[in-house]
């Protein structure tokens, strides 16, 4: 079968994924923990994409993909689409989260206080090539203030809302298995805020940084003010078929609201929230659910644009397919393209004036 | 009766890895989907060990219709040993027990990518293809809300016009692959990238297609015996590649689709697409036995 031997592609194929794992060598628990214990921003924005939480299995997607962020949460989505979906959590309210930091840009103080917590926001951002000439940087102690922060903090929305500062929340009583999951239902348009919200959540952090800056940018119609962004732990309570509600867990969570000017006599709020601590992304996302209402259709700031746009598994998978062969699509290109130019030729032979059009790619 | 007995042993993966639920959705849209032929309908479209764009929607159906006696055949661009089509064969059998083919006459399901093969589908036999862009619409309109509402309104006006503009600038329509298609008279599907070469195939075709776009989530039909009309003005015939006179220069095999091969120089020599066509023709050439099933084109004329 002399037409098969020539292609040799599925021994290419294993030797090829070889080579790759060969670079990365031996994967023991020893590594996903080093990962998991040194990487926490990295996990975290793993297990946001792959609407997975779970440290230890972000840490071993990492080490099987050497880094390869796409990759990582491809693994973590693909293995999470297994698992029966068990429970369904109540919701998380604000005043309830565990803040380690809480920050308002809107006002110069808030009820409960200004957090600032663990941030680089005002560090000097030097290379600390010490550490490479054997001198290893042990970060210095932190110094307890006088007074712990208390745990809970209280929502700033709620405060505006009774001031009339924001419209009367809208939120009405969903039953758990009534809210929408879109990970079992295809998302429409236009989207229901749930899916909006929760698609945001997965986005890809760089996608939903590059739409969310084009917005804030001048391509949106909404300057952001961060009304509230937080950084905490979240209880996960689910209940007991017995009736009982219990906490199954404690995960981070991000979460931004910003607001922009008013509008039918009360501030608009834009929301996002994350599994993990990612300031950027709920803060990019937040200011395209801000500007959703008003923007215009197919225009990037425009939800269906963003939310279809932003998707990491759906965007790097269509992105690295084109690696695969097209000969077919191209050879169809190439025949309409000679029929064409012969036509034209035929014409000129003529003596038949010919208009020629510059180039214009058929729609595949 | 004790709990072991009703329960069944605990498994990683549910068999065909997809879970119950997602299958039970997917059955539900496909028979949507077969009820009103070339409709589009959206699905949650799961998560699988495969990149999207990489025929995840092709694979999430043939997971759904597959069972351990089925024999499975995956072509990728016409070849059963394509790196994609290796891989996604391997994993369809690893998950689920079924047979692997490379014969079209052989095969109970069909899954592809870009081709529909040469020889004849029979009524026993589903074709299910990997599409990439599901929207015919995408070009005249790339917003989902306002294109859904246009197929729902059969408003295909601007499609019309963009054929027509192709025709006053070009002198003849450019679409290449993925011809947009009126099935059964009422919607326009993107019959995924095949070549022109084969949207007739799909017409009134015997077999049952399945056309699923995991990336877009959409899936739609062509049952049995449905017309599948491309878009073409009454004076401008429907004109597939200009292979009919083509030789493959392995097999010999003429009047087929074929791959371009450049050659150093100038010039260019052609190999049939369906690579398992042209092993049959090879094998026959060299008294191998091997059978040829009736082909949807003779001598490179339509004649199915």
């Amino acid at each position: 079968m002399a037409y098969v031997a020539t292609r040799g592609g599925e021994r290419a194929i294993e030797q090829a994924e070889r080579l790759f794992r060969q670079d990365l060598g031996t994967i023991d628990a020893n590594r996903v923990e080093t990962i998991r214990s040194t990487m926490p921003y990295l996990i975290d924005r793993v297990m946001g994409e792959a609407s997975l939480y779970d440290e230890e299995l972000a840490a071993l997607a990492l080490a099987q993909t050497g880094g390869e962020l796409s990759e990582a949460v491809l693994v973590l989505r693909a293995w999470r689409t297994t698992q029966p979906r068990l429970s369904i959590a109540r919701p998380v309210q604000q005043h309830e989260v565990l803040t380690q930091r809480r920050i308002s840009a809107a006002f110069k103080d808030i009820p409960g206080g200004q957090i600032l917590g663990p941030t680089l926001d005002y560090s000097h951002r030097v290379l600390a090539t010490d550490v490479l000439e054997g001198k290893p940087f042990a970060p210095p102690a932190v110094d307890k203030a006088a007074t712990p922060a208390p745990a809970r903090q209280p929502s700033l929305a709620d405060w505006q809302r009774q001031q009339g500062l924001v419209a009367p929340a809208k939120a009405s009583n969903v039953p758990p298995e009534n809210i929408p999951d879109l990970t079992r239902e295809p998302l429409l348009f236009p989207a229901s805020r749930a899916h909006r919200l929760q698609s945001l959540a997965r986005a890809e952090t760089g996608g939903v940084l590059a739409l969310g800056y084009a917005a804030m940018r001048g391509y949106g119609n909404a300057h952001p003010t961060v009304n509230e962004l937080r950084l905490g732990e979240a209880n996960v309570v689910v209940r007991h078929p017995r009736g009982t509600e219990f906490a199954a867990g404690r995960v981070r969570v991000s979460q931004a609201e910003v607001t922009s000017k008013e509008k039918g006599g009360y501030l608009e709020l834009g929301f996002a929230a994350t599994f993990g601590w990612n300031e950027v992304k709920v803060i990019a996302a937040a200011t395209l659910d801000l500007n959703s209402a008003a923007a215009p259709v197919g225009s990037p700031v425009h939800e269906e644009f963003y939310l279809y746009h932003t998707e990491s598994v759906e965007a790097s998978g269509f992105c690295i397919h084109f690696k695969l062969p097209h000969y077919v699509t191209f050879q169809s290109i190439l025949d309409a393209m000679r029929d064409a130019k012969a036509k034209q030729a035929a014409a000129e032979a003529k003596g038949e004036a010919y208009v020629a059009e510059p180039e214009e790619e058929p729609v595949l | 009766m004790s709990l072991a007995t009703l329960t069944k042993d605990w498994a990683a993966t549910s068999y065909g890895f997809l879970d119950a639920s997602a299958k039970r959705e997917l059955r539900r849209k496909m028979l949507k989907a077969i009820a009103v032929p070339g409709c589009q309908m959206p699905y949650a479209s799961r998560e699988v060990p495969m990149a999207r764009g990489w025929g995840t929607g092709g694979l999430q159906v043939t997971l759904t219709l597959v069972n351990p006696n089925s024999i499975v055949k995956v072509i990728d661009q016409g070849a059963d040993d394509g790196v994609n089509a290796a891989s996604i064969r391997r994993f369809i059998s690893r998950v689920s027990g079924a047979s692997e083919t490379w014969d079209t006459l052989g095969a109970s399901i069909v899954q592809s990518r870009h081709r529909v093969p040469e020889e004849i589908m029979r009524e026993d036999q589903v074709l299910v293809l990997q599409v990439p862009n599901p929207e015919p619409l995408r070009g005249v309109e790339p917003n989902i809300s306002i294109a859904r509402q246009m197929h729902a309104d059969a408003d295909y006006g601007r499609l019309w016009l963009t054929l027509y503009e192709q025709i006053v600038r070009k002198g003849r329509i450019m679409q290449g692959a993925s011809y947009p298609s009126m099935v059964n008279g009422r919607h326009v599907m993107s019959p995924s990238p095949i070549p022109r070469w084969d949207v007739p195939k799909l017409h009134m075709a015997r077999h049952l297609t399945l056309l699923s776009a995991g990336r877009e989530k959409r899936l739609y039909a062509v049952p049995p015996y449905t017309r599948v009309e491309p878009l073409v003005f009454s004076d401008r015939p429907y004109l597939v590649e200009d292979h009919a006179d083509l030789t493959c220069r392995r097999s010999g095999v003429q009047g087929f689709f074929m791959n371009e091969l450049p050659q150093d120089g100038g010039g260019s020599v052609f190999e049939v697409s369906d690579s398992n066509l042209g092993i049959k023709a090879i094998n026959i050439a060299e008294g191998t036995p091997s059978e040829i099933g009736e082909t949807w084109y003779r001598h490179g004329e339509f004649s199915a």
